[in-house]
C-alpha cells in the first residue's frame, strides 16, 4: 500500500481501497491514448466525500454525505486538446475515454490556430495530504450537528429574529495524477468549513449578519480543528443583536467620497474579484472572453503598470496553511509555489498554466485545477493575498477623521475586465474623528480596480491578518466551482465612492 | 448499463439502480433521485477551439426517514455494491441525526415516463459535428475582420425519483446550445441560441447576429449615470425573469425576504406583466415533475402585474399549510424554485419595432455579474456587456461604453411600454445542470437606473 493508505486517524475509505486499482486504469488509460496518437496526455483521478449538515430555526434541515469519482483523461493529438471523463472504473471504460479524448482532440485540430506547446515541468512520483490535526471526518456526526444546534440556540436568545441558520462542511479529495512524461502523484486534500446566519425583518427591511463570512461559510484547508477556532457559540448572540439593530440602523449616506476601511473578509472579497480573476492569464489572452471575460491586465502591463500604492503587495501562494489554494501539486502535476502579483503597488505576475507560461515565455506555476472528476483543469486561483502591513486596526480608525468601517460580504458585482465593480457589505459603522459611530445598514462602495488600489494608504498587520477561504468561485463552460484562498487584513482606502443604492 | 429506448443511462437501468437502492435500505420511508448528466462541449476563441470535452455521469442521492430523522448520501457508484454501501451510510447517518419536529414525511409524487423532449441525434452528436458547427461560426466572425469565442454544446439531462411511498417519474431531455461573442478592437456583441434539436439551431443566424451588432459596437462613446428609458434584448430579461421568480417561492415568503410576502393580490409590476410558470411548455425544455418526483403545477405567479401566487417544495408547503405545487430542488436544504418560467409577450414585430418606439435610451444586449443588493426591494447590481447601444429617435445611434445598473427588478417591471410578440428561449442552468428553461420577449421599459 502506499503512503495515502497509512492516514493518521484516518479510517479505510474507498478511495484509499481503490487507489491502486486506480493507478492501473490511469496507466492504462495513458497506453491507449499514446496507441491512438496523442503527444502528450495526462489522466487524473479525483475521489471527492463531503460531509455536510444544516441547523435551520433551530431544527436540522440536512445531514448529508456526498461521494463521487471518476477518471479522466486529457490529451494533445493533431497540435489540439480533446478531454474526456467517466464515473465508470474499468479497464474498458479507462480505455474508452481515453480514446474519445483523442478523438476530441483530432476534432479540435480542424479549427486550430498554432499548435498548442506546453512550457516543459519536471515530472516526479511525489504525495501529499493536507496536515490535520483532527481529522474532520472521525467527529462523530451527533458532535457536529450538536456543535451547530448551540450556535443557533445561542443566535435564538436574541429576540426578533425571522430565520437563524448555522451549518458545517467537511471535504475530502483523494486524487491521483499520472502523465506521459512519467509523473506520478498521490494527493489527500482536507477542507474543514462553517458558519452560522440570522436573519431579521421588519420596518420594511430583512437585514442579515453572518459569521465568520458570508455566503454560509468560512472554509479553510485543515481540520476541525478550524470550526472549533471560530467559537460559533461565543459569537453567535452578538452576531444576532447585529442582525436586529441593523433594521432600525441608519442608511449608508448615499453617494459621497469618503475614507473607507474593509474588515479583512471584506478585503479578501475584494483581492479575489479585482486582483485574483484579472491576474489569470487565460483571460488576458481571450480564452474566456464569451463568460468570464477579459482583464484589464493585458501581457503588456507585466512589470510595468502601477496596479496600487506602494502598501499594496499580493502574493500568488499554494504554500502556506490553512489556504484553499494550498496543495503538493496542480492538476498538470505542477509544485506549489510563492510569487508575486503586485509588489509595493507594481503589477509583476499571472497566474499561469503550462500551456499559458509558454506563450509568455515563463515558467507555469502551478494554478491548474479542475473541480472534480468530470472537469478539465483551469488556470485557478491558489491562495491569492494581501500581505500584512504595519497597522493595528483599532490605530487605524483612532487615524481616521471622517468615514465608513464595512464588514461582511452581502453584494458583489465587477465587470467582465475587472475595472468597474460594486460591492455591498452586510453591516457599516460611521467612523467620525477616530472612533467608530452608529450602526449603517444597506452600505455599498463602487470604484474602478486600479484607482481604487492606488488610494490604499494604510493595510493591517499579522495580528489581524486572516486565511479566508471562497469555496464558491465560478469559472468555465461548462461551469466549474473553485475553491480559493485569500490571505486579508483590514485595509483603508481614501475617497471612495458610497452609497450607490437608492 | 445498457440504455434501452431514450436517454443515456435510460428509464430501465435507473428504475433498477433506484429499486436495488430502496430494497438496501432500512428505515420507516426512503426515496432514491438519480440525476444524469452527459455533456460534450466545444469551446472557441480567438477564432480556434482551445477546450473541447466530453463527460458521463450519474449521482443518485438516498434519502432516508427514521421516524423525524432523516439523511441523505449521494453517491455516483452505480454498481449494486455501490448502492448497498450509499443506503447502509443513509440508514446509519439517519439515526445519527437530530430529530427534526417539522419533517412532514416524504411526499407521494409519481409522473410517467417523459421523454418528448429527448432527440437521439443531439445526444450522440459526434465530436467532428460541434468543430464543425464551430467553424460555421468562427469563419464568418473572422471573415468580418473579428474575434470570435463561445461554445457549441449538446448535452443530456435524466432525472429519476422512486420512492418506498410508490413514486416513480423519469425525464430525459436533450438540450443544444451556440453562443458567441463576437469581439473587435472597441467592442463586442453577442448572441446565442438554444433548443432540444441541434438540428433545429442555425449557427450561421447566431454568427450574423453577433457580427451584425458587433461592427455596430465599435468605438463606443461614454454615456453617464442616470435613469434612462431601455430596450432589453431577452438575454437580459431572462436575468430579470430569473431574479424574480426566485423569490416568487414559499421559502422567501416564509423567510420575509420575497418582494411579495404579504402582498398575494396586490399589484406589483405594471399591467402588462404575466409571469407564468408551465413545466410542460413544449416550446421550452420541459419536465413535468420536481426533484422529489412530485408533478409540477402550472401557475400564473404574476397575472397582468397582481402577485398570484408562489412555488412551494413539501416542506415548504407543509410549513405554510399550503399545496405542494411540485418545485423541489435537488438542493441540500429545501429551496423550491420556478423552472420553466414565461414572460408572456406583447404585441410588438420586433426588437427593432421596440427601439423605434423610443425617443433617447439605450438598448442593452445582455447583462452581466448580476447579484443581489437589496432582495425584499428586488435590487440588483449589474453590468451591462457585448452591446450596449444609444438610441435617438427611434433609431440605434451609436454605441455605447458598459454601463453599471442599480435597479428594483420588479419596479422596472412597473414601466412596461412594449414586448416582442416572439419568445427567446434559455436554459436555467443549475449546479451546470439542464433544470429548466426561461421564455421571454425583448422588453421596453420606461425607466432604468444606471450608477457607473
Amino acid at each position: 500500500m502506499g503512503p495515502l493508505a497509512a492516514a493518521p486517524r484516518s479510517p479505510p475509505n474507498v478511495a484509499v481501497r481503490v487507489i491502486p486499482l486506480v493507478r492501473d486504469l490511469a496507466a492504462r488509460a495513458l497506453d491507449t491514448a499514446q496507441v491512438r496518437g496523442a503527444s502528450y496526455a495526462d489522466a487524473r483521478f479525483v475521489h471527492r466525500e463531503v460531509e455536510e449538515g444544516h441547523i435551520r430555526n433551530g431544527h436540522p434541515e440536512a445531514l448529508s454525505r456526498h461521494d463521487a469519482a471518476g477518471l479522466s483523461v486529457r490529451a494533445i493529438a493533431d497540435g489540439a486538446w480533446g478531454f474526456a471523463a467517466s464515473q465508470i472504473l474499468t479497464a474498458t471504460e479507462a480505455d474508452r475515454i481515453a480514446a474519445q479524448a483523442v478523438a476530441i482532440a483530432r476534432a479540435s485540430a480542424l479549427v486550430k490556430a498554432l499548435p498548442v506547446r506546453l512550457a516543459p515541468v519536471t515530472p516526479v512520483v511525489a504525495t501529499y495530504r493536507t496536515p490535520v490535526e483532527i481529522d474532520p471526518f472521525t467527529v462523530p456526526f451527533g458532535e457536529r450537528m450538536n456543535l451547530l444546534l448551540r450556535a443557533d440556540r445561542a443566535m435564538r436568545t436574541v429576540p426578533g429574529l425571522r430565520t437563524t441558520r448555522a451549518s458545517f462542511e467537511v471535504w475530502r479529495e483523494t486524487k491521483h495524477f499520472a502523465s506521459l512524461e512519467g509523473a506520478r502523484i498521490d494527493q489527500v486534500l482536507v477542507e474543514t468549513g462553517c458558519g452560522i446566519e440570522a436573519e431579521a425583518v421588519g420596518h420594511g427591511e430583512m437585514q442579515r449578519r453572518s459569521y465568520p463570512n458570508s455566503g454560509a461559510r468560512h472554509q479553510n484547508t485543515g481540520g476541525w480543528e478550524f470550526v472549533l477556532r471560530q467559537d460559533l457559540v461565543g459569537q453567535a448572540p452578538r452576531i444576532a443583536e447585529e442582525a436586529v439593530a441593523l433594521l432600525t440602523a441608519k442608511p449608508c449616506p448615499r453617494d459621497v467620497r469618503t475614507s473607507v476601511i474593509l474588515a479583512g473578509n471584506q478585503v479578501a472579497l475584494q483581492v479575489h474579484e479585482s486582483c485574483g480573476h484579472p491576474i489569470e492569464l487565460d483571460r488576458a489572452l481571450g480564452s474566456e472572453a464569451a463568460f468570464a471575460g477579459t482583464s484589464f491586465l493585458t501581457p503588456a502591463c507585466l512589470d510595468t503598470f502601477r496596479y496600487g500604492s506602494e502598501h499594496v503587495n499580493i502574493q500568488i501562494d499554494s504554500i502556506l496553511p490553512g489556504g484553499l489554494g494550498t496543495f503538493g501539486f496542480d492538476d498538470e502535476g505542477v509544485p506549489a509555489s510563492q510569487g508575486w502579483a503586485v509588489k509595493e503597488g507594481r503589477f509583476v505576475g499571472y497566474l499561469m498554466s503550462r500551456e499559458t507560461a509558454a506563450a509568455l515565455g515563463r515558467a507555469p506555476n502551478g494554478t491548474m485545477r479542475a473541480d472534480g472528476w468530470a472537469r478539465l483543469p483551469l488556470i485557478r486561483m491558489t491562495n491569492v493575498s494581501l500581505m500584512p502591513g504595519p497597522w493595528r486596526l483599532a490605530d487605524l480608525i483612532a487615524d481616521t477623521d471622517d468615514g465608513i468601517l464595512m464588514d461582511t460580504n452581502r453584494s458583489w458585482s465587477i465587470d467582465d475586465r475587472r475595472l468597474n465593480f460594486q460591492f455591498g457589505t452586510e453591516i457599516a459603522w460611521e467612523i467620525k474623528g477616530g472612533k467608530l459611530g452608529p450602526v449603517l445598514r444597506n452600505a455599498t462602495y463602487t470604484g474602478l480596480t486600479p484607482e481604487f488600489w492606488r488610494s490604499c494608504d494604510a493595510v493591517c498587520g499579522p495580528a489581524d491578518w486572516v486565511m479566508w477561504g471562497t469555496p464558491n468561485c465560478g469559472k468555465g463552460q461548462p461551469g466549474q466551482s473553485a475553491h480559493t484562498g485569500h490571505g486579508a487584513a483590514p485595509a483603508r482606502f481614501r475617497g471612495v465612492r458610497v452609497g450607490v443604492m437608492r | 448499463m445498457t440504455p434501452r429506448g431514450p436517454g443515456v443511462f435510460g428509464e430501465e437501468a435507473l428504475r433498477d439502480a433506484c429499486a436495488r437502492a430502496l430494497h438496501a435500505t432500512e428505515g420507516d420511508q426512503a426515496e432514491a433521485l438519480v440525476v444524469g448528466r452527459t455533456q460534450a462541449l466545444t469551446r472557441f476563441a480567438n477564432n480556434a477551439i482551445h477546450q473541447n470535452v466530453a463527460s458521463t455521469g450519474a449521482d443518485l442521492r438516498i434519502r432516508v426517514v427514521r421516524g423525524k430523522r432523516v439523511a441523505a448520501v449521494w453517491t455516483n457508484r452505480l454498481d449494486p455494491e455501490g448502492l448497498a454501501e450509499a443506503a447502509r451510510r443513509a440508514g446509519e447517518l439517519a439515526g445519527l441525526a437530530p430529530e427534526n419536529p417539522e419533517w412532514p414525511g416524504l411526499p407521494a409524487g409519481g409522473h410517467g415516463a417523459d421523454v418528448a423532449g429527448y432527440v437521439e441525434a443531439t445526444a450522440t452528436t459526434p465530436p467532428e459535428v460541434r468543430a464543425r458547427l464551430a467553424a460555421r461560426i468562427c469563419d464568418p466572425v473572422r471573415a468580418a475582420g473579428l474575434r470570435a469565442a463561445g461554445y457549441v454544446a449538446t448535452a443530456v439531462s435524466e432525472v429519476a425519483v422512486a420512492s418506498t411511498l410508490g413514486t416513480w417519474a423519469y425525464h430525459a431531455g436533450s438540450v443544444a446550445e451556440v453562443q458567441v461573442v463576437a469581439i473587435g478592437d472597441g467592442g463586442s456583441a453577442y448572441a446565442d441560441r438554444v433548443a432540444a434539436d441541434l438540428g433545429a439551431l442555425d449557427p450561421e443566424a447566431a454568427a450574423t447576429e453577433a457580427i451584425t451588432a458587433a461592427r455596430r459596437a465599435q468605438a463606443p462613446r461614454d454615456v453617464g449615470p442616470g435613469t434612462y428609458e431601455v430596450v432589453l434584448l431577452p438575454y437580459a430579461v431572462a436575468d430579470v425573469v430569473e431574479f424574480l421568480g426566485s423569490e416568487l417561492t414559499g421559502l422567501a415568503v416564509e423567510e420575509g425576504h420575497s418582494f411579495v410576502a404579504g402582498r398575494l393580490g396586490e399589484r406589483v409590476t405594471g399591467e402588462a406583466v404575466t409571469l407564468t410558470e408551465d413545466p410542460c411548455d413544449r416550446d421550452g425544455l420541459p419536465r413535468g415533475f420536481d426533484f422529489e418526483g412530485v408533478p409540477t403545477a402550472r401557475l400564473t405567479l404574476i397575472e397582468s402585474g397582481l402577485a398570484r401566487a408562489v412555488v412551494h417544495d413539501s416542506q415548504t408547503a407543509a410549513r405554510a399549510r399550503a399545496a405542494n405545487t411540485g418545485h423541489a430542488l435537488a438542493s441540500e436544504t429545501p429551496h423550491p424554485l420556478p423552472m420553466h418560467l414565461r414572460l408572456e409577450p406583447g404585441s410588438a414585430a420586433s426588437p427593432e419595432a421596440l427601439v423605434r418606439g423610443v425617443r433617447r435610451g439605450i438598448l442593452v444586449t445582455r447583462f452581466w455579474y448580476t447579484r443581489w443588493v437589496h432582495p425584499l426591494r428586488t435590487v440588483v447590481t449589474g453590468m451591462t456587456r457585448d452591446g450596449t447601444f444609444w438610441i435617438e429617435d427611434g433609431e440605434i445611434a451609436y454605441p455605447i461604453k458598459s454601463l453599471r445598473f442599480t435597479q428594483s427588478y420588479h419596479e422596472a417591471l412597473t414601466g412596461v411600454i412594449a414586448m416582442t410578440r416572439t419568445l427567446k428561449l434559455q436554459r436555467l442552468d443549475l449546479w451546470d445542470f439542464d433544470a429548466g428553461s426561461i421564455r421571454v420577449p425583448a422588453v421596453h421599459l420606461g425607466a432604468f437606473e444606471f450608477t457607473g
